[in-house]
């Protein structure tokens, strides 16, 4: 479970996230809408204890990551924009990096590697470096290293980015089932996927949290057309 | 030993290797060595039994290749995207800088061991002073911490690895040019014999020279540590920085 009270960030004078308040149980799939610099990525780096706060309190599953960040950070895995991984290793090192860093001793961590790279389809290029991948396996690739140590939350950036149409089908299947027993946090610009997966929508706007529903309740709150009518219509100056 | 600590450490040793900067690094060392002793540090013509013309130039030579260990140690990070992957694993940020610390330490010492097989050359040549040797060993080491914590310093407050690059070698040639011998007489007209020492403590120089000579006392090692553990401390701040 996370819980987020009064959530403040600034950049000079910039309120990038501005008082937010919201609580995340397990079994829900949250996607994180808004426009470009509505404060997603600053609440996603908020959350992974990259950025401290200015403000306010985050707990997760009972840990305060402002007084517990390692603690906290065991129970989340993170794939920020872009999917950054080390060009120069192998997809089988990178793996074996994540999952040594998430202190699995080695039944556990081949056994998790084994899982993750199947999850992901990577078995192809496993002994391939990273910087010969193609964006979408790369994608893959950081995804699995998120998800080696099984995490009870998973925050997601983009996840779809650079994926052909059956990868970004794959991929929604994946976060759907994996969303049924964890929490998974997506950060997304396409409507599409917001009505595919979520099972609740948090719709930022210049830093503040402006809805917090469930698609199906939004929809009927502001009939439009579609999901991206909603968004254009709530987030318009 | 923390497992995160470990896996940072493996990570970067091995990324040394991978990049293949690590071999370049080694085999212009092995040159640059091979000619401070040969031709600019007078092998032939200086009495050896303590392999002085050997350490005559090293803290030069490392002032040049250590920061081209170093320079990436951060800066990569940064350009990668991954400093972010990183600082969001259950990993402290102080056993994230001593990994890479210890890493470009561990490959320091790894290049000072190539002038090992001459060590022992030497000794069939000549009779020589081993003690003496050890503690210039042992100065070489300390200096290649010192070196490896202000270089791994300097990469983590810059996102550029030339620029990293260019400061480091700056910081640490004003590290073994600081003398402020100048300040002595002033200093014993206004003070007392303490402002005089701390002064003389700041020179690099001679603390090398002690150990070179084989006079080594604990002050000589302090100073070392008293660079190291500070420079460390800053980029444990540096990284802290970036979550404001």
């Amino acid at each position: 479970m996370i819980v987020i009270k009064n959530l403040s960030k600034s950049f000079n004078e910039i309120k990038a996230v501005n008082d937010v308040s919201f609580c995340i149980k397990k079994g829900e799939v949250v996607a994180l809408l808004g426009p470009n610099g509505a404060g997603k990525t600053t609440l996603m780096r908020l959350l992974t204890g990259y950025l401290v706060p200015d403000g306010g309190e985050i707990s997760v599953y009972g840990i305060d990551i402002a007084q517990q960040r390692v603690d906290a950070l065991k129970k989340i895995a993170y794939v920020p924009e872009n999917a950054p991984l080390y060009p120069e290793m192998t997809v089988f090192e990178y793996l074996h990096f994540a999952a040594a860093l998430r202190g699995l001793t080695k039944d556990d961590l081949l056994i998790n590697l084994a899982e993750a790279a199947s999850q992901m389809k990577l078995a192809e290029v496993l002994n391939q470096r990273i910087e010969t991948l193609s964006k979408g396996f790369r994608h893959r690739t950081a995804v699995a290293g998120a998800l080696i140590h099984k995490p009870r939350i998973l925050i997601l950036d983009e996840p779809t980015e650079g994926l052909d149409p059956n990868q970004k089908f794959e991929m929604r299947a994946f976060i759907r089932r994996y969303g049924e027993k964890n929490i998974v946090i997506v950060s997304t610009h396409i409507m599409e996927e917001v009505e595919n997966i979520a099972s609740r929508i948090l719709l930022m706007n210049k830093g503040k949290l402006i809805s917090d529903t469930t698609p199906l309740s939004l929809m009927n709150l502001y009939p439009r057309k579609d999901m991206a009518e909603v968004f254009r219509f709530m987030t318009a100056d | 030993m923390p497992i995160a600590f470990k896996t940072v450490f493996n990570k970067e040793f091995a990324g040394f290797f991978r990049s293949g900067n690590a071999y370049i690094v080694l085999g212009i060392y092995a040159l640059l060595s091979f000619a401070a002793t040969f031709y600019a540090g007078g092998y032939f013509s200086l009495d050896n039994t303590s392999l002085t013309s050997f350490f005559l130039y090293q803290p030069e030579i490392l002032i040049v290749l250590l920061p081209a260990i170093t320079m990436r140690s951060w800066t990569d990070e940064r350009r990668q995207g991954t400093l972010e992957y990183l600082l969001t694993q259950p990993i402290s940020y102080v056993s994230a800088v001593l990994a890479k610390f210890g890493a470009a330490w561990l490959f320091g010492l790894l290049m000072l061991s190539v002038s090992l097989p001459f060590w022992l050359l030497t000794s069939f040549l000549t009779p020589l002073d081993n003690l003496n040797i050890l503690s210039s060993y042992l100065v070489c080491i300390l200096i290649i911490g010192t070196f490896s914590a202000l270089g791994c310093t300097v990469s983590a407050f810059n996102s550029n690895t030339v620029i990293a690059y260019i400061i480091s070698i700056f910081v640490l040639w004003c590290l073994c040019n600081l003398n402020l011998d100048f300040l002595i007489t002033p200093a014993e007209n206004i003070s007392d014999d303490v402002f005089v020492r701390v002064i003389r403590s700041l020179n690099f120089n001679k603390h090398y020279q002690d150990f070179v000579s084989g006079q080594i006392g604990l002050d000589n090692v302090i100073y070392f540590f008293s660079v190291m553990i500070p420079a460390l401390w800053l980029n444990v701040i540096a990284l802290e920085f970036k979550k404001k």
